[in-house]
């Protein structure tokens, strides 16, 4: 559609003025399909606890994923790769789409960045992995840990260290603590829809056991990414020019402890090159967080 | 005459003749004189000095020209309040033998957090026998923190113990977080939280600490001579800036190179004894030794004596 060209950006989730859903794709690496995580669509708000469905969901979403990769090398036009764009992964609860899921209809145009890229740099070309995403679910109705905890698999609970169920599974391998007051916090998933399963199938389990769970306010609430840059990295140098945000004292830890305002995310920045980004509630954060600082550590590469 | 050129609150006397002269106060007559003229400008000046003179080789432990203690200005917000004091000979105490008068409490209790903090802060500075103007910064930093009140929750001695070490890495002689450990009773990791804590309240930073701040502390500890420890100091620069020691907390390296030079020197330190002044774990001085061990000949200054010769150092 010509519309899509002269489009300013639209912030994702509202609806383009056609009246459907065009699906906000993110454009932070044009040259990598990114992992398994799969681009979440803004997804009908079901409280329904059918793991069929949910799955379901997930299987058209990894098929549209990859019909959209195939359009994106196409269509792509680069240069619109500098910084991530923001990458909303929430749950919208106001788009309710009867039924079918939103296809592609146009060929994938470039959307102009929401945030102005820098035309001097380049992509980094890394794309930091998640590596655990916390997450919390209301299941919306008073628990007895004690029946959970004699009748389920796989649950601890020991009231005198910890006032609440710490169940695991394996399929998305998670742990889940589950609190009498019905509220529950997963953490262990590597994407946002693998959190979403696991606490979905934790609910199952407690609904299996017979009380009324549902599957009320999901929310992820911190997402761990970490990544590599490949090269040493002075961290005294670090220090000194970015005293406001740094922190580092090898006697404490190790790692430089870097507060980056901008997005509010924490990043720790090892010697080695490694670096662990923290404290994101959204996928993007993470990303442009990395992109971020990915200049900045360039200039305080080690030279010897 | 009096003319207040100057536009302070307080009206100052002037030479009518000499405007801009200071005037030189003669205590003994009352006068303050114009030094330029010789003009007696103001009379019966009242005399702020001692009533009565006292001499020191008298035995008398109290001194009647001094009223009360000597005040802190800068930490207590200036209180005038006195207290009654114990009070000595046979007629203070009633038939029990309890002392009569107790009341000693209510000073000022506004201010008894901090000055507990202040006489704790001196204890721990006095173990480590550390400076007065170390103790004066420390206090003048937990004044500022505690008047802040943001790490109000905090115990005072964490806040104490962070401030101590903060004044001394400000001072250019940082103590390591054991050091100061050592002397108080708050655990290395809660010192850690308050000094991040204080430095964000504070806005400040502090530098970077750097293998040489410990060397002279560490050897003389150790009984080392002065050869060693310059060696040692030359050794830990020389590795840092080699960079062959990526990563490692700058009191390992300065420990290993203390090995290294006494190793290489007359008087040999083992391991051990090191980690036990340094307060690193002995395997931890080995551990930055591998690193630097195949570069020895490079680290050492040019002008060491070699007790023991670079090939014989003991390879761990």
């Amino acid at each position: 559609m010509e519309q899509n060209n002269s489009l300013t950006p639209f912030p994702p989730g509202l609806a383009s003025p056609q009246g459907a859903m065009t699906p906000v794709l993110p454009i932070f690496s044009p040259m990598m399909p990114y992992g398994t995580g799969l681009t979440p669509q803004p997804v009908q708000n079901t409280n329904s606890l059918s793991l069929l469905e949910e799955q379901q969901r997930q299987q058209q979403q990894q098929q549209q994923q990859q019909a959209a990769a195939s359009q994106q090398q196409s269509g792509m036009v680069g240069g619109s790769g500098q910084t991530p764009q923001l990458y909303h992964s929430q749950v919208s609860t106001t788009t309710a789409l009867p039924g079918n899921t939103p296809l592609y209809t146009t060929p994938l145009t470039p959307m102009t960045p929401i945030t102005p890229a820098t035309p001097a740099s380049e992509s980094s070309g890394i794309v930091p992995q998640l590596q655990n995403i916390v997450s919390t679910v209301n299941l919306g109705c008073k628990l007895d840990l004690k029946t959970i905890a004699l009748r389920a698999r796989n649950a601890e609970y020991n009231p005198k260290r910890f006032a609440a169920v710490i169940m695991r599974i394996r399929e998305p391998r998670t742990t889940a603590l589950i609190f009498s007051s019905g509220k529950m916090v997963c953490t262990g998933a590597k994407s946002e829809e693998q959190s979403r399963l696991a606490a979905r199938k934790y609910a199952r389990v407690v609904q299996k056991l017979g009380f009324p769970a549902k599957f009320l306010d999901f929310k992820i609430q911190n997402m761990v990414g970490s990544c590599d840059v490949k090269f040493p990295i002075r961290l005294e140098g670090l220090v000194l020019t970015h005293q406001q945000f740094s922190s580092y004292e090898p006697e404490l830890f190790p790692g430089l402890i870097y507060r980056m305002i901008k997005p509010r995310i924490v990043l720790l920045i090892f010697v080695s090159g490694k670096v662990v980004l923290t404290g994101a509630k959204v996928r993007g954060e993470i990303y442009e967080a990395f992109e971020n600082i990915y200049p900045i550590l360039k200039g305080f590469r080690k030279t010897t | 005459m009096a003319s207040t050129s100057r536009g302070d609150s307080l009206p100052k006397v002037q030479c009518p003749n000499h405007p801009d002269a200071i005037l030189v106060e003669d205590y003994r007559a009352g006068d303050m004189i114009c030094p330029e003229c010789g003009l007696v400008v103001g009379d019966r000046v009242i005399d702020v000095g001692s009533e009565w003179r006292t001499f020191t080789n008298e035995k008398a432990t109290n001194d009647p020209s001094r009223v009360g203690d000597a005040q802190n200005p800068l930490l207590n917000g200036g209180d005038l309040s006195t207290m009654i004091s114990k009070g000595t000979g046979a007629a203070s105490f009633d038939e029990f033998g309890n002392s009569k008068y107790q009341n000693r409490r209510t000073m000022s209790s506004a201010d008894r957090a901090m000055l507990n903090a202040f006489k704790e802060i001196t204890t721990m500075s006095d173990r480590i026998n550390l400076p007065r103007n170390i103790i004066d910064r420390t206090n003048n930093l937990f004044k500022q923190v505690y008047e802040q009140k943001s790490l109000k929750g905090r115990s005072n001695d964490a806040i104490a113990s962070a401030c101590l070490y903060i004044a001394c890495r400000q001072e250019g002689v940082p103590r390591t977080f054991k050091e100061i450990c050592a002397v108080s009773r708050i655990s290395k990791k809660e010192i850690g939280r308050c000094f991040k804590l204080i430095l964000k309240a504070l806005e400040t930073s502090v530098d970077l600490i750097t293998t040489g701040d410990f060397m002279s502390r560490f050897c003389s500890n150790l009984g080392l001579p002065k050869q060693v420890q310059i060696a040692a100091t030359y050794i830990a620069r020389k590795a840092v800036e080699l960079d062959l020691v990526p990563g490692r907390s700058p009191i390992s390296v300065a420990a290993a190179a203390i090995y290294m030079a006494s190793q290489a020197s007359a008087e040999k330190k083992t391991q051990k004894e090191i980690g036990d002044i340094a307060g690193v774990a002995d395997v931890t001085i080995r551990q930055s030794y591998r690193l630097i061990y195949p570069r020895a000949a490079d680290l050492f200054p040019p002008d060491f004596k070699f007790d023991t010769p670079v090939d014989k150092l003991p390879q761990l």
